[in-house]
Parts: C-alpha cells; sequence; structure tokens
C-alpha cells in the first residue's frame, strides 16, 4: 500500500515535469489579429468555436469595409507597421490583387486542397464561403403579382408596369461598394441582356445603396419592394427571423461570390493565422459557419440548407461562382473602371444620359 | 600474377574512361534537351503573352487627346492558361507617362527596345525576363505608334507573367525526354551486361579445350564457336599450325643431325678398333683418320651452333644499327685466322655503310660464304675476293673464288639443308641454309654464278634503308 502511493507520487511528478513550458514561439502564436468584411455578430459562433480548439489563441477580430480594409492593410505594409494575420474579405478582386502584387503567404494542407477549383488561387487565396447573389421582394408588396424569376423577367416587369416599380427597386452603389462594383461588372461579363436591364432600373429612379443590409431592412420595411444582386445568406438568415422576404435564384444564371481569406507574407503572427485559416477550410470550421453563422459553406461535404450542396439541390438554374484568378484584376484597372463607372452612371441616372454623349463600353465584354 | 593484375587494372581504367565518356555523352545531351525544352516552353507561352499585350495595344484609342485603353477580360483570362501565374501589365504613352497598370514595371533591356524602334514594327512583341515582386517574371513588350494630334509617337504595352507555368511545362518537357532516355539506357546496360555474359562464353569454352590438352596436341580448336569469334580461332589454329611445322623441321633437323654425326663417329670408333687391335705400325695411320674425322664432327658441330644461333635469332628479331663493313671485315678475320693458308683480297669501294639489323646473323652469313669458297674454292691456293659495293639502294657483298664451281642446276639444290656440292668434301651441308635464312629475314637475298674469270661468286644483297 505504502509503496502504491509512493508509485503515485513518483507519477505526479512526472507528469508535472512533462507540462510544456511556454517560451517565445507558444507567444507568439497566442495572439492573431483579423481583418474582415463579415459583422462580428455574424462571425461570433466561428470564434466561439476556434476558442474551444485553441483556447490558446487569442483572436482580435476587426470588422472593416472591403475598400477600407484593403488600403489599411496597404498602407500598414508600406509604413512597415505591423498589420493583420489574415484578412477575410467578400472583395474577392482586391484580394486577387493583394496575391498577385505579391503580399500574401502560401498555405498548403488537405483541407486547402479539399477547396473547389474556383475558389482557390496560388495556395494563397481560399474561398471560404459560397454565397449565392440572388433577388429579394417584399412577399406582401408583391401581392397578387408574380415575382420575376429572371433577369428578362425582372426586365418586362420593369418595362411594363415602370409605375409600380418607380423608386421602390434597390442595389448596390457600384461605386461606393466594392462588393457592388464586383457583382455589377460580373454581370456586364455575362452578356447582353444585363446593360438593358441596368438602363431599364436607372428608368424606374432605382435606388443605390452601400450594403445588403441597408437594402434588406428597406425591403423588410415595405419601403422597397425588390433588391437586386443580394448576399442570399443575409436574405436567408432574416427569413428564419421573420422577415417576410422572398428569395429568388435568377433562373438564367446565379453568380455566388465567396468570402476570401489571405495570409499577409507580413503577418506577424503567421502560425496563428495558418492555424485559424486551417481551421476555416477545415470541416468543423466550415459546419460552423453554416449552420451558426449562416453563411453558405463552400465545402461540398457539407451538408443543409446554407451548404453549397442546398443550393445546387434546388436547380435554380446556372450557379457561375465567381472564380478566384487573375480575371479579377481587368475591373480594377484604372481606366477600365473609370469607364466603367461613367457609363454605370449614365444607365443609372436618366438625367445624365440625356447628354448628347454616346453610349459606349456598356457591353464591354 | 602481376601482370594479371595490371591486366585487371587496366580493364578497369578502360571501363571507367568508358563510363566517363559515356556519362559526359548523357550530360550533353540533357543540356541539350533542357535548352530545348526552356525554348519550348518559352515559345508556346510567349505567344499567350503576345497575345495579351496585342489584345490591349488594340484597345488603345485616343479622347480629347488622352490615350485610353479599354482592358478586356479575354487579355487577361488568355494568360490563365498558366492558372496560378501572377499577372503584370502596363500602358506607357510617349511621353513616358504611365496610362494604366503597374507604374513600376521593370523597363526592358536597352538593347532590346532600340532595335524596337529601329524597325519600328509594330505587332510583333519582344521578350525578356527580369525579376519584379519576388519573382522571376517573363515579360512581352509591344510599340504601337500613335497619330493622333496631341498624342503621338510610340505608345508601350508590357505584359508580363510568372514562370510557374513555363518551368512546369519544361520540367514536363524534360522529363517526357529523359525518362526514355533513361530507360532506354538502363535497358541497353542490362542486355549489355548479359550480352557480354553471353558472348564471352565461347572463349571460356576455348580456353578450356586448351588447357586440357597436351603439349605435342597441335591440331585445330574443335569447340564450336559463333561468327564473330571465329578470326581468334583461325589466329591460334594457324599459329599451332606453323608450330607444328617448327617442331616438324626441327625433329628432322635433330634426326638428320644424328644421322650425319653418326658417320664420323661410327668412322672414328672403327679407326680407334683398328689402332687399339691392328699392328703398332697401322697405328700411325689409324690417328690420322681418327684427327680427320674429329675434325669433321668439330666443323659439323659448329654449323649445327652457327644454324641453331641463326634460327634462333630470326625467331627473336633483333634489330640495330650497324656498319657492314665492319661486320664483313670481322668475319673475315676470324674465318682467315681460323683457317690455314687463306689468301683473302678484301676490297670496298666505299667508306662506309650503316645499316639496320642483326649483325651477328650477317656475319654469321659472311663466314659461312666465306668459309664455303676458302674450302671449295682455292684447290691451287688461288686468292679468295671479298668485296664490299653499292648497287642503287642494296649494298653487294661479293665473294669470288676461282675454283672449279657449281653446275648452274645444283645451285638452287646446294642451298637445301644437308646437302653438299660434292659427297667427297668435308662438311655438313648447312652453311648456305643458314645464309638464306639471314639474308632473307634483312629483306636481302643471296645468288651463286658463275666468275667470269673462272670459278664461283656468291653474291649477297642487302637493302640499305632497313628498318
Amino acid at each position: 500500500m505504502t509503496r502504491l502511493r509512493s508509485i503515485l507520487v513518483l507519477m505526479t511528478v512526472f507528469i508535472a515535469g512533462c507540462a510544456p513550458q511556454p517560451d517565445e514561439s507558444d507567444v507568439a502564436a497566442r495572439h492573431v489579429v483579423i481583418y474582415s468584411t463579415t459583422d462580428l455578430e455574424s462571425f461570433q459562433p466561428v470564434l466561439d468555436d476556434y476558442k474551444l480548439l485553441r483556447p490558446d489563441v487569442d483572436v482580435e477580430y476587426i470588422a472593416l469595409d472591403a475598400g477600407p480594409l484593403y488600403e489599411r492593410f496597404l498602407g500598414e505594409v508600406r509604413r512597415g507597421s505591423s498589420t493583420a494575420d489574415l484578412l477575410l474579405s467578400s472583395a474577392m478582386d482586391l484580394q486577387v490583387k493583394l496575391v498577385n502584387d505579391g503580399f500574401a503567404a502560401n498555405h498548403d494542407s488537405a483541407n486547402a486542397r479539399a477547396l473547389p477549383a474556383w475558389a482557390k488561387w496560388r495556395r494563397q487565396a481560399f474561398g471560404v464561403t459560397f454565397e449565392p447573389v440572388v433577388m429579394v421582394y417584399n412577399k406582401k408588396m408583391l401581392g397578387d403579382r408574380a415575382p420575376p424569376r429572371s433577369r428578362s423577367e425582372l426586365l418586362s416587369a420593369l418595362k411594363n408596369e415602370p409605375e409600380f416599380w418607380r423608386g421602390r427597386i434597390g442595389t448596390y452603389d457600384a461605386e461606393r461598394s466594392n462588393a457592388g462594383y464586383l457583382l455589377v461588372t460580373q454581370d456586364v461579363l455575362q452578356g447582353e441582356t444585363f446593360a438593358v436591364l441596368l438602363q431599364a432600373m436607372g428608368e424606374v429612379d432605382v435606388k443605390k445603396y452601400d450594403n445588403t443590409s441597408a437594402i434588406l431592412d428597406r425591403i423588410a420595411s415595405g419601403h422597397l419592394i425588390a433588391g437586386y444582386n443580394l448576399l442570399g445568406s443575409y436574405a436567408r438568415a432574416r427569413i428564419d427571423h421573420g422577415a417576410p422576404l422572398m428569395i429568388v435564384y435568377p433562373e438564367d444564371y446565379t453568380l455566388a461570390v465567396s468570402r476570401t481569406a489571405i495570409i499577409p507574407v507580413a503577418a506577424p503572427h503567421p502560425d496563428a493565422a495558418h492555424s485559424f485559416l486551417e481551421y476555416l477550410v477545415s470541416i468543423r470550421g466550415q459546419q460552423v459557419l453554416t449552420t451558426r453563422s449562416k453563411l453558405n459553406a463552400v465545402r461540398r461535404e457539407i451538408q443543409g440548407p446554407y451548404a453549397q450542396s442546398g443550393v445546387f439541390d434546388r436547380e435554380l438554374g446556372a450557379i457561375r461562382p465567381i472564380a478566384l484568378g487573375p480575371g479579377l484584376l481587368v475591373y480594377l484597372d484604372q481606366q477600365k473602371r473609370e469607364r466603367f463607372l461613367d457609363t454605370w452612371r449614365r444607365a443609372m441616372s436618366p438625367a445624365l444620359r440625356a447628354e448628347p454623349r454616346s453610349i459606349d463600353g456598356a457591353t464591354a465584354q | 600474377m602481376n601482370a594479371r593484375l595490371l591486366i585487371k587494372q587496366n580493364v578497369i581504367l578502360r571501363h571507367s574512361r568508358r563510363a566517363a565518356a559515356s556519362l559526359l555523352v548523357m550530360l550533353a545531351m540533357y543540356t541539350g534537351i533542357r535548352i530545348y525544352s526552356l525554348s519550348a516552353a518559352d515559345r508556346s507561352y510567349d505567344r499567350l503573352l503576345s497575345g495579351a499585350a496585342l489584345s490591349i495595344a488594340e484597345s488603345l484609342s485616343v479622347t480629347h487627346g488622352n490615350i485610353r485603353t479599354d482592358l478586356s477580360y479575354a487579355a487577361l483570362e488568355m494568360l490563365s492558361a498558366a492558372p496560378d501565374d501572377r499577372v503584370f501589365y502596363s500602358v506607357v504613352g510617349p511621353n513616358g507617362a504611365v496610362v494604366t497598370g503597374y507604374g513600376d514595371l521593370p523597363a526592358e533591356p536597352p538593347n532590346l527596345r532600340k532595335n524596337g524602334l529601329t524597325s519600328g514594327r509594330a505587332g510583333e512583341a519582344r521578350f525578356f525576363d527580369a525579376y519584379y515582386r519576388g519573382d522571376e517574371v517573363r515579360f512581352a513588350v509591344l510599340g504601337r505608334q500613335m497619330s493622333e494630334p496631341n498624342a503621338s509617337g510610340w505608345v508601350w504595352v508590357q505584359v508580363g507573367q510568372t514562370r510557374l507555368a513555363r518551368d512546369a511545362l519544361q520540367r514536363e518537357l524534360i522529363l517526357g525526354a529523359v525518362a526514355p532516355l533513361g530507360f532506354v539506357a538502363i535497358v541497353t546496360l542490362i542486355l549489355a551486361w548479359f550480352g557480354t555474359d553471353r558472348a564471352l562464353r565461347p572463349l571460356k569454352r576455348i580456353g578450356d579445350e586448351l588447357g586440357a590438352r597436351r603439349a605435342v596436341e597441335l591440331d585445330p580448336i574443335r569447340t564450336p564457336v559463333p561468327r564473330e569469334i571465329t578470326p581468334l580461332t583461325d589466329a591460334i589454329d594457324g599459329f599451332m599450325a606453323r608450330l607444328a611445322s617448327t617442331m616438324d623441321t626441327l625433329r628432322m633437323f635433330i634426326a638428320e643431325a644424328a644421322h650425319q654425326l653418326r658417320t664420323p663417329l661410327a668412322a672414328l670408333r672403327a679407326q680407334a678398333e683398328i689402332g687399339v687391335d691392328g699392328k703398332p705400325e697401322d697405328a700411325h695411320r689409324s690417328l690420322v683418320a681418327i684427327e680427320k674425322n674429329a675434325a669433321k664432327i668439330s666443323r659439323l658441330l659448329d654449323q649445327l651452333l652457327s644454324h641453331a644461333t641463326v634460327l634462333h635469332r630470326t625467331d627473336i628479331q633483333k634489330t640495330e644499327t650497324f656498319d657492314l663493313i665492319d661486320i664483313v671485315h670481322e668475319a673475315a678475320h676470324e674465318t682467315i685466322n681460323m683457317t690455314s693458308g687463306a689468301n683473302v683480297e678484301i676490297d670496298h669501294s666505299i667508306d662506309a655503310a650503316p645499316m639496320k639489323g642483326d649483325p651477328v646473323l650477317i656475319g654469321e652469313s659472311v663466314k659461312n660464304l666465306l668459309h664455303n669458297a676458302l674450302r671449295y674454292g682455292c684447290p691451287n691456293k688461288e686468292p679468295i675476293s671479298l668485296s664490299v659495293g653499292i648497287d642503287r639502294d642494296e649494298y653487294v657483298v661479293l665473294i669470288a673464288d676461282r675454283g672449279p664451281g657449281i653446275p648452274a642446276e645444283q645451285r638452287e639444290w646446294v642451298f637445301q639443308r644437308f646437302t653438299r656440292g660434292s659427297q667427297s668434301s668435308p662438311g655438313a651441308g648447312l652453311g648456305l641454309d643458314i645464309v638464306r635464312r639471314a639474308v632473307t629475314r634483312h629483306g636481302g637475298n643471296v645468288v651463286l654464278r658463275d666468275n667470269p674469270k673462272g670459278g664461283l661468286i656468291a653474291e649477297l644483297r642487302l637493302p640499305r634503308a632497313q628498318s
């Protein structure tokens, strides 16, 4: 009995001796700074779950709009001051530009490779969500009208009843919102129809907003009847909370964007950054994104209405995910942007269009 | 053992040299493949790069005196054939101001730009590599001349792409070329290994057969061999045939010598018996006969020894430079000293006669001829004439006597072994055979002819330039 006790004592001492000693690298790994375009409220469940997994890592989450995020990061890198460890932005084009300009570090893992081809570029940019871009209607305001299910149906509706729609359709302000600019340029790439639709929206005095939430608020409150190019995940979350909204995945084609993560070469805490990114693309992280943050998971293994498979299963026409890659750099070109916005402005405001200047470039490619 | 070790080392040396040579060849081939692959990879991706540059250049326009571009999606999409490569571009106006794109792209090497300007070929891109933003980047530069008011001159479109896809393609091309090459090399090596072993097996069989033979078995090799090895077996068979013939000659020589020695020895014994058993007054006659026969045996032995020397020296083929006149003089002196009452007149029309060959053989030949002349050619003590002369590219040694001579039909016959001009004279008949062998070995010849003054002339001809 005494012998057994002495063994137990010895074992305790031994285990105590084996306990990991904190050292310099551990301290560095315990902090991670994230700049993100997703509001903290949506992202909190992800952070909470990660905390369970890695209680030793302290996450500093800073929510920013896409443009300011990009500018702040570049400014910090240029000044050489401390910057973020992970950039998570829905402005896929700006993230691609950061990768192209050599600011991103490699991240290689089985989970990262499991992402769909369009959701990764150069082992440096990774799309972690899959968010269809939809049309949203206020069911009550529509009355007995059938909701337009495609761009051509919307166009007909606007042409047939311009007074019904006047001032009651909302979309992104492409000039002020990076996400809106990305979506509208991607629409232009899809075909000629869109330019006509843009003009028709301009004719009925379309309202322009900085973000999806602002438009959804107004549709829910009845100030607007419809919203064009909105993030589906946000609309779903509101429907789940009882908002009288109706989501339509355009039948001609449905774009899908992806919140894109990159780890800067200049990350002060790269170990923690890689650990967090790895969590985001892991099955567990994707599950939490889908079920608790209500952001659609990008990995096809994840089941459920918010998952990619859930959307695809509805067979709502062609889903066209915006692919990460150098193609996204085209509309970031200074001259291309000026040209495009010039056209966009004229389409959106009939007053400008009345000027005797020819419309050009609206259908560029 | 030592020699065998040396041979083994030589073989190893030869093999390592050969291995080094084939390694060099392979290295050269690899370098060639590498260069080709690089240029092939560059060519295929350069087309896309220049396509993108051209697409941008075609979108150039001038509005209100400003250069305008309309970057098309297709221009950059074209480059996504290299999906993981970064893309950079810029458009620079005539005044050097950046119209759009990256303002800090590396300039093309000055020699390239100059050429482009002078030739002024728009629509044809020039390519170069440069380091930009942490990577090796391939650039295409394309010039387009604008001639609008307020904006005239060259506008430069520069498009660049990192080299990931090119390097991957190059690796693929190298692998595609090297892998079969390596495969062929390995297969060749294996085949050579087994092939050599197979090919050398007949040699081992021949070795076994020869090893099992007794010394006197000189028949052709019976082991069947492949056609490639027949030159070797033919050579061995030929060598053994010559060896057999030499041994036959030797056996015959020994038999003849024994026979030749037996006759004077038998006479010697008979004379001695007469001397012992006979009357005392006959004893002196017996002693005289014995002395005569003993001298004959002695001469015979001399000739046999001389013959053996010539045979041996002919076999070893010794060669040195010497003066024929000295050798002739020496031979004459030796012969004269050994023969009582010899009268030899030596005369030569030249002062020196350098030649290459074996002086001992030549000396023996002269001695033999002189000996014959002294024995048969001067029954009345007439002088023997010995002279050395020159005839075109040959030295001519003449030994002329005033003896009875040899009939023309017998002159060839006397050169054969164990023959003598006349059976009554002493000698074993080995002399002329020795002379002919020695002279032939030097590329010369010996003939007998009539002396116009009566008697016989032995004429020895030896080439002057003997190598």
